[in-house]
Formats: structure tokens, C-alpha cells, sequence
């Protein structure tokens, strides 16, 4: 454990790094996420226009990137949620540190997520009517569907993600407008702040709302993974029929939200001189996680194998024996190698401690959920019950602009969400600084 | 020619600047207020070009317009409005009620033979084609040509325009040009003048040629079709001593051995047998005895998928075996030389044991020699006048067509052709590469083409007259049994069309043909006196003219050549025997403009757009090509030479197919076909010689090293350990009909629903099944189904709601293969309803699993969830894209747009269509009333559709059936669609087991 720096320092070091001018690196990180942006911009015009033919999807492969990266950032959104909900109600205090960065990405990640199933749908125009909103059509939304349960949960999710977030952002925002010099920032700032003075009452609100939403957030991240391996689960494929998904998804979600925490906390501390306040202890803590994650995961990965080889279903198992061997062998054992062999270093704690290490493992991690959710979504439905009606997928040009740019939204929305509020929860932690405790 | 297209484009193009504002135009002449516009607005609205050209009335202008749509509803009574003549096959024509299809009946030819067939109009549109029931080659089914035929007629890229060295002509200067060549006909007695058609049974036109032969008695008539029947008809004549048409009845065959046999694929009146060979291959279902087909084939025919027996021999040892047949039979079974293989002494006892009902059926491909003997073995074995049966011929005038193009050809370079009248032919792709035949053509001075497409040899041709279509056009025409139909027209043509009749009527000196006079005059002769309007009425309305079958010849065939001659065809020299065969969609090549006919997946390679050059896997592996699969499908490409002659082909490695035996498919690779069909795939006539028509002996094959992408619909013929299809033998069935049934457990947590009226459902019996695709084919006609083309294709996104997979079992060289048509499930517990977030897939109260497109948001759930994987998605607008004429669409089948889901409704609209009827009626839709779109077409009555609730109807009791299945019984989704496990009759001689 280490100390934590004064109070009064933390409070004037996090507001300094939103008042004072904007750093270069931050400009070239921003020109490069805008332009990044611009290619989301270009595939999703491109998409509206031509029609989700232009990417590779075919029949029977009639799903293809737009649900994998749904899949893939939504589950990267959840680190935010397990950092910043579930610690808080566990008490673990080393939380504080990190997990305005984490909520941060949370929010970010989001935001993809959200896109890609209106991308995905034939009718882009029309995703509205997953909506049970009254119609004159007389026609309601079909309760048996996994896709509308999993409508609704991402829509709550996100809801109370940005609710969340905004919250807790509640006294850190009324610092930054109390230190603000400009007009301009103080009232933007002001605004933001919805009027928080810091009165015992407002501490007392919202401590019990945080409380609240913490409580609400945990169970919630649980059931959005759970909601979206249900997707597959009630899915009458082979190799998604299986009522292991729900927790397979959360377990993927864990190691990878960690994963991507990680990848942000270890720049982001140097290039804010956060190390005061970001330690190293932190990402041993992390790390630790991350290796939990990555454990559960094989766990999930074992009994993958395990349903398809021991149930005797022919179709089942020749699936699965595709994926091992076939033309999607390839990033079968990528994705194994990287969540669930390479993680394992991190019993070494030489492993934690060292920045580029954690760092390349995460980056590992999340190249490694993105490729599982290709397999899953994609080789699946390649072996299908029908052998008359194999198929394969090839990505288009399109495809991997859609995933280029859908990265390019998530660093565009963190780097200006990072810059203009404040990236430590500075409350909370000047409260343990204040009580004399370590982080 | 181009230089002044591209000028009057830039005109165009001028004009057109400055005029994109809001203002709509119907026609580019239109647009851009050419005279020749208002010229034409004048001859073809005199009313309103006369109100146009007024001060414009708006008034008066609706008055018009409303006069004339009223008008328009009386004109639209029949095929050609200005007709009062036409006879509707059904009903009497007491105008045009919307919302119901009429029926007239006509006639498609194909070899000249004619098929009869029924026109669906809809508001006096032709929409959809079906066989005719009456008419004896058909008896409703059809084949997928015959199903594609109405996009040809809609075609927009068929011929326009009347031109001469590529300038447009009028018909007037076409008429005065032909008149004023009528006295140099006189001069020489017609000697400079060629006719060169394709195969004629029309009774007409060969009156009209009998006509300018007598007026000019030199004038020589040339017949010519590529996929010719030279050695079917030689052989035939030579046996019979003298011109006849051999037909076969197939329902009285207990053994039919097939020699690379065409009678379901192609031969003249392949529906009807494949109507009879079915017939007798339904154990179960109708409790007649079972024939037994034998099949000895280089490479798979459709004959040998069914066969129960199938022998894959090398040409050389065809001829061989038939030999050795003949020679046993001929020796009344006596050994004399040991069989070539053990098998064909099984064969040869098997057919002495049923003398007088045995067929053996050679394909036209086969050498004249291989048709002799089996034409000796029928008659040996008592099957001549039997099952075989001899009739006078046919074909106008029989001639042997390679012989008959390479004499005009000799004449053609001897100048002493001055005028060559070339219809509905097209030589300059299909004629040997080593005639000649373009070189000598340009030596014509006077060389005139009638066709349906501005093609190779409307290039060449001095002048390209645009032929009628057959469903344009007055004519007649002949079935394999003889029958006439009066081909009527279904609708009319623009004025610059030409029918061959009325060609040959200008020609013999009329300026004012009409084809329905011609028609009429030849008709009123030959019937003599009676009531003529009648006969020709009914005539009409049957789709066949009656007392018209040809007659079996009295006299017996000549004997039996003794001693066959030992003259090997084909083989003996080494190397590979190029085998030429038709394209099954394509045929000569002459259907290559047709979309839904270059997308329809080919029975045995599931191969659309393009063909491959078939090798045995034995062959691969000798040249080192591998077998296993690639996905997508991938072929290397491989050079087949035969002397200097070369083609370059993707080599698709084919189980079943005779090694050193490499087959190329006609048809392809047309060079002026049209936008659709130009440069698709290779030209398999480039390498064919001239001599050996159908195969070519010592070519060398050699890999080129580059692969090239094929647009498969089916990537994978094995069935993975599946029970997707189920076969069995005879002796198995016999013992216990229930030997194929499994019993799954259907429990359900859901209670049960109660499908109180009709219970729609359907079986389709893979015994039936020949794998011709007419089915797929109608299904596209029927409910509109875009063609996509080969990008899309390769990419998996064809859009047939019906598809026919093909399987294999057993050994690679010599495989059994089995067809399954596999349309939508229609299943009970759907497993694509579920999942639907927007409810637009739901279950009717019949059971039908219905899509509700508008509703559609394109989630594409519904396909993953699909086991059956039936389901096809709009992911580009490929109706819109597509660029067919708006009006061929089935007007009552919503086109479906972009991003929607779409998949087999049982045709719907016929389900609903019925129902209106019955509820109007207040009674339950009847047995029989609806009659889906692949139930109509298929030749074999495979398919069957009906109530499930009627104990009575057809669905029912095939349902009942022993041998019934449903696909995926495992997965309890409770298919409406149900199967029939097929039944094999082997001989028990060669398989002990059985």
C-alpha cells in the first residue's frame, strides 16, 4: 500500500488537468481517433446507402462483424461497471483511483455497442420498432425473442451507465467549476454541476443514489452479458445452443472490461502524472483480476468443448471439430492462447508489476475477445445442421471499416470525456486522504 | 454503326443538359422532344396526340384519357387485342376479370419438337407458364426452359430493330428488297437459294417451303440443329429401313437398361416419360410393380442419379458392353464370349427374363452403332411394338443435320449460294469450329438472318431480321408422339417481328402476310370440308389439335445385324475422350440471355453462371489436382487440347464420372448473347471437330496453375452423418415396410394447437425426384424471385426459395446419388418464429409459417434459427437491381425490397386465392384446388400439396406412408414438409445383401 498525497493536492492536480490548456499528446491522440472517426462516419453512410450487402454476410453466415463487435463492446464497456459498481459495494477502496477511468470507457464502449445493432438490421430505418411503444398498426414486439430482451437490456444498461456515471461526476464537476478562472468554464462547469454546493445534505443524497446505483449497475452487468448469450443460447444453431452462454458471456466480459481498463489506467497515469495517485499496487490489483477473468474463461472455453464432444449430437460435434480444425482453426487457438494461456503469466507477480507486460497482455486479451466472438457468431452458423448449406464468410473492405471506425468512436468520445472532466474521482479520494488512509 | 451511335448519344446527352429540374419523361425521345416522338405519339395515340398538339384542354385531356382506359379494359380481352378469334382455354372470354389468371394454351419447341403449354395472363399479360395437361409430351409438367421461356418473351434485349450491315431498315424496304430478288429466284429456278433452319415438325412451314419448291425447284433446304439427333434418326432409319420416330413406353418397362440415356432430361418427350418412368418406381404409393433401370454412363445423367444400377464405363467399353448384350441375346443366352465384367451377364439374364417389357434407351450422344444394337436387343427381346414403338416420322423431313450444314457450307465456298435465308439458327457460334462456316458466310452475297436475338450470326449476316418469340407468333408444331398444337400467339409483337412464316410467305411473293391466315389456309386444307371455326376453336382451347398423333409404321425392322462391326468408337488411341454435352439450363446456348436459366443450379455440380470442364477424381489425381473442396468453390483452371485446337476450363472434379473421360458443356461462352449471357464461362464448340460430333478422342489435358472462382449453390455433397436422406431397397421395404421409420418423441411444453379448417402440408417423394430443377425454376416464375447474378452467387446469397440438393453415398468413382428438393419446412413448432423480435414471421391458422415482409426489419435471427437453412435475405435491392420489365412480375406476389427476409409460402397467394372462392361459397378449400407452383411443374409429380386434415387428399395418404420422413425429426420443430425415403430395386444378383 502506498500513501496518498494530501488532499488539497489531489483536488488541485485533477482540476489542473481539465483548466489548464490541452496537452499535445492529447491533439495528436484526437486527430488520430478523429480521423479513425471519419472512417465510422464513411462505412456507416456507405451502409445506409448500399445496404448491408456490402459486407460479407451471406446465408447461412447471416450474421457477421456488426454482431461480434456488439458482443465484443459491450462486454469491453462492462470493465467500468465491475471496477466502479461492484467494488464499490464490496468496499475495496483501491477502486477510487481507477475508477473514473474505467466509468470513462464504460460510457465510451457503450456507445458502439449501441450502434451495431441498428448497423446490423437489414431496415436500418425501422430499428425503432423493437421499441412495445403504442402504434397504430396494433402490433407489439414479440416477448419470445432473445433479440428484444437484449434490446432492452442494453438500452437499460446504457441508461444507467451515463446515470452512473453522471452521478458520481456530480462534486468533482462543482470542483473544477469552483477552481475554474474563465466564465466560460464556470458556467459550463456550473451547469454541470446542477447546483452542488457541498452541503451536508447533497453528501448525504448522494451517497445513498451512488449506493443505490451501485447496487442497481452490479446485478445489471450480470444480466446484460447474460441476456446477450442468450442470443445465442435460444439460438436453434449448433454450437450457440447451450445454456452455458450467459455466464460464458459474463466471464468474457470481466476479462475483458478488465483488460481494457488496463490498457487505458497504465498510459493515462503517465501522460496525467497520476502516478501519486494510480500506483503501482493498483495494477497489481488488476492484474490480479485480470487473471481471475482469464481463469473463468477457461473455465467456460473447457466446458465449450466438453457439451459438443460429450453430448453425442453429430451436428454438435462436427461444429466444434470445424472450429478446431477447419478454416476457422486459426483464430480458434488465438483466441485460447491469448485470454486464457498467455493471462496465465500473471501468476508471476514480476508480471503485474511490469507496466509493458500488463499492458501488451491486456492488448492480447482484447484482440483475443474480439476473435472469440468472431468464432462464436461466425463459424457457428458456417457448420450448420444443414451440410448442403455450408458456407463461409469473407469480411469486405466494409466490415473492417465498420470495426476501424467503431474504435475510432470509442477514443474520439474518451479522449474529449477525459479532457474536459475531471479523469480521478477527486472526492472520493481526497475523503480517504483526508481519513489518513492508503489507497 | 458505332461511330453513329455514339454521336447520337452525345446528342443526347447535349439535349438532356439543363433538363434535370422536375419534369418527368416516359421515354428518352420524350425527354429530349424529338419529332420522331411526336411522330410516333401520333400513329400510336391519334386522340390524344391530336389534343396534345391542340391547345392543351386539361379537360378535354381527361376526357381522352379516361375514353381511353375505359377501352383499353375491352382491348385487353385476349393474347392480341385486335383478334376476335382467340379462344381462351377454359373459360369463355367475356372480358377480362381482374384478379384471375386465364388460361390459353400454345406450344414451346425445343429440337422442333413441341411441348404444350398453358399461359397464365393476368389482365392479358402472360405471366406464368405451365405444361398443358392435354398435351400428351407434357401432361402438365415442364422442364425449367419451359418455365424460363416467359422471361425470354419479355426480354429486353432481344432483337429490335430490321437492319442491314448494322443500319436499320424499315419492313417496307425488306419486302421490296426480297420482291425484287424473286426474279433472279426465277431466273435460276431458286438455285442460288439456301433455307437453313433448325429441326422442323411444323406442318405449316414445310407446306410454305413445298410451296417455293415447287415455284423454284432448285432451291435447296438445309436443316441444321448443334445438339443434333444425327445418330438417334441414322440409326433408326438404317434399322427400320426407312424414316421413323422411335418412341417408348416406359409403363410397360419392368427392366430399362440406359445407355447414357436422355429420356428425363432432354429427349423429345422427356416429361412424358419421365411422367411413365415414374409411374413405376412408387412401391409404397401405388403398389405397381417397381421397374428396374440400369444405367451405363461415362458421365452422371440425370437417368443415372435414379439408376438402381449404375455402371461407369469409358465410351470404348459402352460400345463393348452393348456388344456383348447383343451378342448373348442374341444367342438366346447361351454363353458365347465371357462377359467384358461379371455384371453384364446379370444384365443381359435379367433382360431375358422379361421379354416384351424391357427398354433399352440410348442416348442421342452415342455413336449410330451403340442405337443399332440397342434397336437389335429391343427387337431381339420382343420390345419392338411393345414398349418400343416405331412411328412415321415426325420431323418434317428428316435429314441428317451435320451432313446437311457441311454441304451447304461445301456450296456456301463454292459461291453457289447467292441467297441464304438463315432462321432461327445461329450458326456462327454453334457450328464446328473446323467448318468454317463465318468465313464461307461472308462469301454470301445475299445473307439474311431471322432470330430471336441480334447473336454471332446476325454479326456476320448481311441482314438480321428480329424473329416473333413463340409465344409472339401464329404457328405449329409437332410432339415426339406426333400430336400438333396450334402454337397462338399470347401477345402481339411489334410490327418489325418476323415469324418464319411470314417470311416465307413474302418470299413467295405476298406483301401482306399474315400469320394467321397462313396458318388458317393450311389448316382448312388439310382438314377438308366440316365445320371448320369449330375444329379450329377447340383446337385452340385444347392446345392440341386431335387425330393428329403419328401412326406406327406397318412394316417390321429390317433383321438384326448379326455381327456387329468391332470398329471402336472413341477410344484406343490414348489419351482423354473429350465428351461434348448439352447445357442442361443453356441447351445450345440459345437460352443464355435468359437469367433465371444461367442462375439455376445444375443437377449435378449446383453450378450457376459459368461451366467447368468435368473430371473423374481418378483423372484429378493423376494430373494432381485435389479433390477436397475449397470454400468458396474454386477450380484450377486446365487446358484440353485435341490437335491445335484448345479450350481453357476450371476442372470441377465430379464422383461418378468416367476417368479419362473429360466432359465439356455447350452452350457457353457465347460472344454476343446479350448483356446477361455474353462471355459467361468457356465455348466448349471451339474445340468440338466437326466429324465426331459428341466426343473427341486424344486430348491432353494440362494444369494452367491458376484457380478461378465458381459460383456454386452447394458446397458439400455428403451428408456428415446426418439423416437427411433415407433409401432402402425393394426386398427391404417388403419385408417390413416400416424398416426406414424412427420413432422421436414429440412432447412439447406447449399445449397443442388445433388447426381446425385446412391443415396445409406437403410431401415430396425423393423416388420421384429426377433432379431436373423445372421446380426451381417455376418457384422463381411464380413468386418473383430476383436473379442476383454470379458475384452474388459466389458470395452465398442466391435467392431460390426452393433448392434441390444433390448427395452422394458410397465410393467416390462410382457413387449413388439421391435429390432432394428442399423448399420451406413450414414447421409446427418454427423454430424462426421465435426468435423474430418484431413478430414478422408468424404462424397462420392453417399452419403455414408466413412472412410478413413490411413488417420485416431484417434481424436475419430467423435464418441462424432456420435448420433447414430455407431462408434467403435482400441484402442489396436485387428486385429493383435486377432490370426486368415491371410488367413480366407476377402481379399478385409482393416484390420484396431491400433488407427483408423472404422464403418458400407454400404460394400463398394460390392458398389464399382458393380460400376466397370457398369461403364465398361457404364450403372447406377442395382437394386439388390448390396446386403450388413446383407441384405444377414437376414432370414426376414428386411434390404434392394439399390439406393434411382431409384423410382423403393426396398430402394425406402419402403422409400416411410407411417410408414417410420429416428432415431433423430430433429437433421436434414438427415439419408441414415431409419426404418419402427412397426406394432402390437392385438386382439381387449383383447385390447379395439386398
Amino acid at each position: 500500500m502506498t500513501a496518498l498525497p494530501p488532499s488539497a493536492e489531489i483536488g488541485d492536480h485533477a482540476s489542473d488537468v481539465v483548466l489548464a490548456a490541452t496537452p499535445s499528446w492529447w491533439w495528436a491522440a484526437f486527430a488520430f481517433s478523429l480521423l479513425l472517426l471519419l472512417v465510422f462516419v464513411v462505412a456507416a453512410a456507405w451502409l445506409f446507402i448500399g445496404g448491408v450487402g456490402v459486407w460479407g454476410i451471406d446465408i447461412p453466415v447471416a450474421w457477421g462483424f456488426a454482431i461480434a463487435e456488439y458482443v465484443w463492446w459491450i462486454a469491453l464497456a462492462s470493465g467500468g461497471t465491475i471496477v466502479s459498481a461492484l467494488f464499490f459495494l464490496t468496499r475495496s477502496r483501491w477502486r477510487a483511483s481507477t475508477s473514473r477511468i474505467a466509468e470513462t470507457m464504460m460510457i465510451c464502449a457503450a456507445a458502439p455497442a449501441g450502434f451495431m445493432p441498428i448497423f446490423h438490421i437489414g431496415r436500418q430505418g425501422f430499428f425503432y420498432w423493437l421499441f412495445p411503444y403504442p402504434n397504430v398498426m396494433g402490433i407489439w414486439p414479440q416477448y419470445r425473442s432473445p433479440l428484444l430482451w437484449d434490446f432492452f437490456a442494453l438500452l437499460c444498461y446504457i441508461l444507467a451507465s451515463i446515470l452512473f456515471y453522471y452521478i458520481g461526476l456530480l462534486p468533482d464537476l462543482a470542483t473544477v467549476r469552483d477552481r475554474a478562472t474563465t466564465r466560460g468554464k464556470q458556467v459550463f462547469y456550473g451547469v454541470l454541476a446542477l447546483g452542488w454546493r457541498g452541503a451536508a445534505g447533497h453528501w448525504s443524497h448522494w451517497r445513498g443514489v451512488y449506493l443505490i446505483m451501485a447496487a442497481v449497475m452490479s446485478p445489471m452487468v450480470i444480466s446484460v452479458h447474460s441476456v446477450v448469450g442468450l442470443d445465442f443460447a435460444g439460438g436453434l444453431t449448433p454450437g450457440w445452443h447451450s445454456t452455458q452462454f450467459p455466464p460464458y458471456f459474463f466471464f468474457g466480459a470481466v476479462l475483458s472490461g478488465l483488460a481494457l481498463v488496463l490498457m487505458l489506467v497504465i498510459p493515462l497515469r503517465r501522460l496525467y502524472r497520476l502516478e501519486a495517485v494510480i500506483t503501482p499496487y493498483h495494477l497489481n490489483a488488476l492484474g490480479k483480476l485480470l487473471l481471475v477473468g482469464s481463469l473463468m474463461l477457461g473455465y467456460a472455453y473447457a466446458m465449450e468443448a466438453w457439451g459438443p464432444l460429450y453430448g453425442g449430437d453429430v451436428a454438435e460435434r462436427t461444429g466444434f471439430l470445424d472450429q478446431i480444425s477447419g478454416s476457422f482453426a486459426p483464430s480458434f487457438w488465438a483466441r485460447t492462447a491469448l485470454n486464457v494461456v498467455i493471462p496465465l503469466l500473471l501468476w508471476f507477480p514480476w508480471v503485474r508489476r511490469s507496466e509493458l507486460l500488463l499492458f501488451l497482455i491486456s492488448l492480447g486479451v482484447i484482440v483475443g475477445m474480439w476473435l472469440e466472438r468472431y468464432v462464436i457468431v461466425l463459424a457457428s452458423l458456417s457448420r450448420n445442421y444443414m451440410p448442403a448449406k455450408w458456407g463461409v464468410f469473407y469480411p469486405t473492405l466494409w466490415d473492417w471499416a465498420i470495426l476501424a471506425g467503431s474504435i475510432g468512436l470509442f477514443l474520439t468520445l474518451f479522449l474529449l470525456l477525459i479532457r474536459l472532466l475531471p479523469p480521478v474521482a477527486i472526492s472520493e479520494l481526497r475523503e480517504m486522504a483526508h481519513r489518513g488512509g492508503a489507497a | 454503326m458505332k461511330d453513329g451511335a455514339r454521336a447520337a448519344l452525345a446528342d443526347w446527352r447535349r439535349r438532356l443538359r439543363g433538363q434535370n429540374g422536375q419534369r418527368y419523361w416516359r421515354s428518352l425521345e420524350e425527354l429530349i422532344d424529338s419529332p420522331s416522338f411526336a411522330e410516333r405519339l401520333r400513329e400510336e395515340f391519334p386522340m390524344i396526340a391530336g389534343a396534345c398538339e391542340a391547345a392543351p384542354d386539361r379537360r378535354r385531356f381527361l376526357q381522352l384519357m379516361a375514353a381511353s382506359l375505359a377501352l383499353a379494359g375491352v382491348g385487353g380481352c385476349g393474347p392480341e387485342p385486335d383478334s376476335r378469334d382467340l379462344i381462351p382455354y377454359v373459360e369463355a372470354p367475356e372480358g377480362v376479370v381482374p384478379s384471375r389468371f386465364r388460361h390459353y394454351a400454345t406450344a414451346t419447341t425445343l429440337d422442333g419438337f413441341a411441348t404444350g403449354v398453358l399461359l397464365a395472363h393476368y389482365m392479358a399479360r402472360p405471366i406464368k407458364v405451365d405444361g398443358n395437361p392435354h398435351h400428351p409430351a407434357s401432361l402438365g409438367g415442364s422442364s425449367a426452359i419451359m418455365q424460363a421461356s416467359v422471361l425470354e418473351l419479355y426480354d429486353p434485349h432481344r432483337s429490335q430493330a430490321i437492319t442491314r450491315r448494322g443500319e436499320a431498315q424499315s419492313w417496307e424496304q425488306l419486302v421490296a428488297m426480297l420482291i425484287e430478288r424473286r426474279r433472279s429466284f426465277a431466273a435460276d429456278h431458286g438455285a442460288g437459294l439456301r433455307l437453313l433452319t433448325g429441326a422442323v415438325t411444323s406442318p405449316t412451314l414445310l407446306a410454305q417451303i413445298a410451296a417455293l419448291r415447287e415455284e423454284w425447284p432448285e432451291l435447296r433446304w438445309h436443316q441444321w440443329e448443334p445438339l443434333s439427333r444425327d445418330a438417334v434418326r441414322g440409326a433408326a432409319q438404317q434399322f427400320w429401313g426407312g424414316p421413323v420416330e422411335v418412341i417408348y413406353d416406359f409403363t410397360k418397362a419392368d427392366v430399362i437398361v440406359a445407355i447414357e440415356s436422355d429420356f428425363l432430361s432432354y429427349a423429345p418427350g422427356h416429361l412424358r416419360y419421365a411422367r411413365d418412368f415414374a409411374a413405376r418406381r412408387r412401391p409404397a404409393e401405388t403398389g405397381v410393380e417397381m421397374s428396374r433401370l440400369y444405367a451405363l454412363e461415362s458421365t452422371p445423367t440425370l437417368v443415372g442419379a435414379k439408376a438402381d444400377h449404375r455402371f461407369v464405363l469409358s465410351p470404348a467399353e459402352i460400345g463393348a458392353a452393348m456388344r456383348f448384350l447383343a451378342a448373348r441375346l442374341e444367342t438366346s443366352g447361351e454363353a458365347g464370349a465371357a462377359p467384358p465384367a461379371p455384371w453384364l451377364g446379370a444384365v443381359a439374364e435379367d433382360l431375358a427374363r422379361h421379354r416384351g417389357r424391357v427398354v433399352v434407351h440410348v442416348g442421342r450422344e452415342q455413336p449410330g452403332e451403340t442405337h443399332l444394337l440397342a434397336h437389335a436387343i429391343n427387337a431381339k427381346l420382343g420390345a419392338v411394338g411393345a414398349t418400343v414403338i416405331a412411328l412415321e416420322p415426325i420431323e418434317a423431313e428428316p435429314v441428317d443435320h451435320g451432313r446437311s450444314l457441311a454441304a451447304l457450307v461445301a456450296d456456301m465456298e463454292a459461291g453457289k449460294v447467292e441467297t441464304l435465308i438463315m432462321m432461327g439458327v445461329n450458326p456462327a457460334y454453334a457450328a464446328p469450329s473446323t467448318l468454317g462456316f463465318v468465313e464461307a458466310l461472308r462469301r454470301v452475297p445475299l445473307s439474311l438472318h431471322l432470330g430471336l436475338y441480334a447473336d454471332e450470326t446476325a454479326a456476320v449476316a448481311q441482314w438480321h431480321l428480329p424473329m416473333t418469340h413463340e409465344y409472339e407468333s401464329w404457328s405449329d408444331a409437332r410432339a415426339y408422339d406426333g400430336t400438333a398444337t396450334i402454337l397462338q400467339p399470347q401477345l402481339r409483337p411489334p410490327a418489325t417481328r418476323c415469324s418464319p412464316h411470314r417470311l416465307l410467305a413474302v418470299l413467295a411473293g405476298e406483301t401482306q402476310p399474315n400469320d394467321e391466315a397462313i396458318l388458317r389456309r393450311y389448316w382448312v386444307g388439310r382438314r377438308g370440308g366440316g365445320d371448320f371455326e369449330s375444329f379450329w376453336r377447340e383446337a385452340l382451347r385444347l392446345g392440341v389439335v386431335p387425330e393428329t398423333a403419328a401412326r406406327p409404321v406397318e412394316h417390321s425392322p429390317t433383321p438384326p445385324i448379326a455381327a456387329a462391326p468391332v470398329a471402336a468408337s472413341g477410344g484406343g488411341s490414348g489419351g482423354t475422350t473429350v465428351l461434348f454435352r448439352p447445357d442442361s439450363a443453356l441447351w445450345d446456348g440459345r437460352f443464355a440471355n435468359n437469367g433465371w436459366l444461367q442462375e439455376l443450379p445444375r443437377a449435378f455440380t449446383q453450378l450457376t453462371w459459368g461451366n467447368a470442364a468435368l473430371i473423374a477424381p481418378a483423372t484429378a489425381a493423376r494430373l494432381g489436382i485435389s479433390v477436397e473442396g475449397t470454400e468458396p468453390k474454386t477450380a484450377e483452371l486446365i487446358e484440353i487440347k485435341i490437335g491445335d485446337r484448345q479450350v481453357q476450363a476450371p476442372a470441377w472434379v465430379l464422383p461418378g464420372q468416367a476417368p479419362d473421360c473429360v466432359t465439356l458443356t455447350l452452350g457457353f461462352g457465347r460472344r454476343q448473347a446479350g448483356p446477361v449471357g455474353s462471355d459467361i464461362g468457356y465455348d466448349a464448340f471451339a474445340l468440338r471437330p466437326g466429324d465426331e460430333a459428341w466426343s473427341g478422342a486424344g486430348a491432353t489435358l494440362r494444369r494452367i496453375g491458376a484457380r478461378v472462382q465458381l459460383a456454386t449453390t452447394q458446397g458439400h455433397h455428403f451428408v456428415a452423418g446426418r439423416d437427411l436422406v433415407r433409401e432402402g431397397t425393394l426386398a427391404q421395404y417388403r419385408e417390413d415396410p416400416h424398416f426406414l421409420a424412427t420413432a422421436a418423441s414429440a412432447a412439447s411444453l406447449y399445449p397443442e394447437y388445433a388447426y381446425d379448417r385446412e391443415a396445409w402440408g406437403m410431401a415430396i417423394n425423393l423416388n420421384s425426384c429426377i433432379g431436373c430443377g423445372a421446380c426451381v425454376a417455376a418457384c422463381q416464375a411464380e413468386n418473383n424471385i430476383p436473379v442476383v447474378g454470379k458475384a452474388e452467387v459466389l458470395r452465398e446469397r442466391e435467392m431460390h426459395w426452393l433448392r434441390v440438393d444433390l448427395y452422394y453415398a458410397g465410393e467416390i468413382d462410382r457413387p449413388r446419388m439421391v435429390f432432394q428438393p428442399v423448399p420451406c419446412m413450414h414447421c409446427e413448432h418454427a423454430p424462426c418464429e421465435v426468435v423474430c423480435p418484431v413478430q414478422a414471421t408468424v404462424h397462420d391458422s392453417y399452419g403455414l409459417n408466413v412472412m410478413v415482409y413490411n413488417r420485416c426489419v431484417g434481424t436475419r435471427f430467423c435464418s441462424n434459427n432456420c435448420p433447414y437453412k430455407v431462408r434467403r435475405f435482400n441484402f442489396f435491392d436485387f428486385s429493383g437491381a435486377e432490370g426486368r420489365p415491371r410488367d413480366s412480375w407476377n402481379p399478385i406476389v409482393s416484390v420484396r425490397g431491400r433488407g427483408v427476409m423472404e422464403k418458400c409460402t407454400y404460394c400463398v397467394q394460390r392458398i389464399r386465392t382458393a380460400q376466397i372462392d370457398a369461403d364465398r361459397e361457404g364450403r372447406n378449400v377442395a382437394e386439388g384446388e390448390v396446386v403450388t407452383a413446383c407441384q405444377a411443374a414437376c414432370p414426376t409429380q414428386a411434390i404434392v400439396f394439399g390439406d393434411k386434415n382431409n384423410p382423403d387428399s393426396a398430402v394425406s395418404k402419402r403422409k400416411a406412408s410407411p417410408l414417410d420422413y420429416v428432415l431433423m425429426e430430433e429437433l421436434n420443430t414438427r415439419p408441414r414438409t415431409s419426404y418419402e425415403a427412397e426406394i432402390r430395386n437392385p438386382n439381387p444378383a449383383l447385390e447379395p445383401s439386398a
